[in-house]
């Protein structure tokens, strides 16, 4: 629980790095209905894709700084000589990161959902979704960033940006799903499938690709 | 084995890109010595230091380490967060309950500083900071990179009493430094 706590407390006072994605993503969705037709009846339509790709964004500079400062200030080196296990505390850190990011912003998701189409229902299904996909997100992002540490984050981010195609394709069928009344609950099972997955392996393969760079 | 071993090397050869850095090193360091790894700059003292740590791999030779708790370990950089005041390092290094804290913030007159960020303290304050973690340190081993750098002459006082004092209690310790030291150790020349 302590280093849970301690994880929390770095990501805490850096305001930047939680505050800028969940700002970055209420102006997108402030603005989707800004820039469409003022008197059009269905703005749902679309709007759900732009939220997809909002989530992913955001999720992607949540990450941007993720390893750089404890790369940067000598902290990587401390743990890696620590007793403790290095995929043990990526995976922690990745999930401290989701809780105070991707957390919020699915909630966010389920308001500007809630807001915009009127329908309890649909947003509350969106919920879920918005939560495993989120964390998915950021998994993928942060071995993105781990890949291109010493080189810009940016760039690893994008790399990792197509293993992310296959859940956006999932989420899209899913809304059309809910829309249509048939059961989603077979796309969320999916998702927490690829989660499940993802949080297994992705810390392994980040240990293994900061070390290398350490090295 | 000398079961007061803490440190072996055999025959290390580190190469850069076809370029020998260094060839052959071969050492041992037992409970209670210290070593001393001297060489002009880019000799490869930090990358030995590395290879000790197990944090680079060596191109050649056997690197063991026999010490069984957590090594201690100061290098270049501090391994403190700038972003956050003292106190909230002391409680990541995980030094907030030790016995002798207060002692040693008072000693090393961090004591005004406890809530200021570390970002905005002098490097020799921040160094003095990140000292704690060797001055509370719970290791057989300690590991030093260029310790002295940055310390006013108090604070190299200081830590060179500290440093024979846990040589007494039959720790190890490793370090390079250029400002010179009373240290009895023994040393590997890189040159």
């Amino acid at each position: 629980m302590k280093i849970f706590y301690l994880e929390h407390l770095k990501l805490r006072k850096k305001t930047r790095s939680w505050l800028g994605p969940i700002l970055v993503f209420s102006l997108i969705m402030i603005a989707y209905p800004l820039t469409v037709e003022f008197l059009q009846t269905n703005l749902e339509k679309g709007f759900y894709s732009l939220l997809w790709i909002s989530i992913l964004l955001s999720m992607m500079l949540a990450t941007e700084d993720i390893f750089l400062e404890d790369f940067s200030d000598g902290t990587l080196e401390q743990t890696i000589i620590s007793n403790t296990s290095f995929p043990l505390l990526i995976a922690k850190k990745i999930f401290i990161y989701w809780l105070m990011i991707g957390v919020p912003i699915s909630f966010l998701s389920f308001l500007f959902s809630l807001s915009l189409t009127q329908d309890f229902n649909l947003s509350l299904s969106i919920f879920p979704l918005s939560v495993v996909s989120s964390y998915i997100f950021l998994n993928l992002f942060v071995f993105g960033n781990a890949l291109s540490l010493n080189k810009g984050s940016v760039l690893g981010a994008i790399i990792t940006m197509p293993l992310a195609l296959p859940v956006l394709i999932i989420l899209g069928k899913s809304v059309i799903a809910i829309e249509f009344g048939i059961n989603y609950v077979e796309f969320l099972l999916l998702l927490l499938g690829i989660l499940s997955i993802i949080i297994t392996i992705v810390p392994f393969i980040i240990s293994y690709v900061i070390k290398a760079h350490l090295e | 084995m000398n079961t007061d071993q803490l440190v072996s090397a055999e025959n290390i050869t580190y190469k850069i890109n076809d370029n020998k850095l260094f060839h052959n090193i071969s050492f041992f360091l037992e409970k209670g010595k210290a070593l001393h790894i001297c060489g002009s700059n880019g000799s490869g003292k930090s990358t030995l230091i590395r290879i000790i740590l197990g944090i680079t791999s060596q191109t050649k030779g056997d690197m063991n380490i026999f010490s069984e708790k957590k090594i201690c370990y100061l290098g270049h950089k501090n391994a403190i967060k700038s972003y956050l005041s003292i106190e909230d390092n002391l409680l990541i290094m995980g030094l907030t309950t030790h016995s002798n804290i207060n002692k040693y913030i008072d000693i090393l007159e961090l004591r005004d500083y406890l809530d200021v960020i570390v970002g905005n303290l002098s490097f020799g304050q921040q160094k003095k900071v990140a000292l704690l973690r060797v001055f509370l340190n719970d290791s057989d081993l300690i590991v030093l990179d260029e310790p002295f750098v940055g310390l006013d002459s108090d604070a190299q006082n200081l830590l060179n009493q500290f440093l024979i004092e846990e040589l007494n209690t039959k720790k190890g310790l490793i370090f390079t430094s250029h400002i010179k030291c009373e240290i009895n150790s023994k040393t590997i020349n890189l040159e």
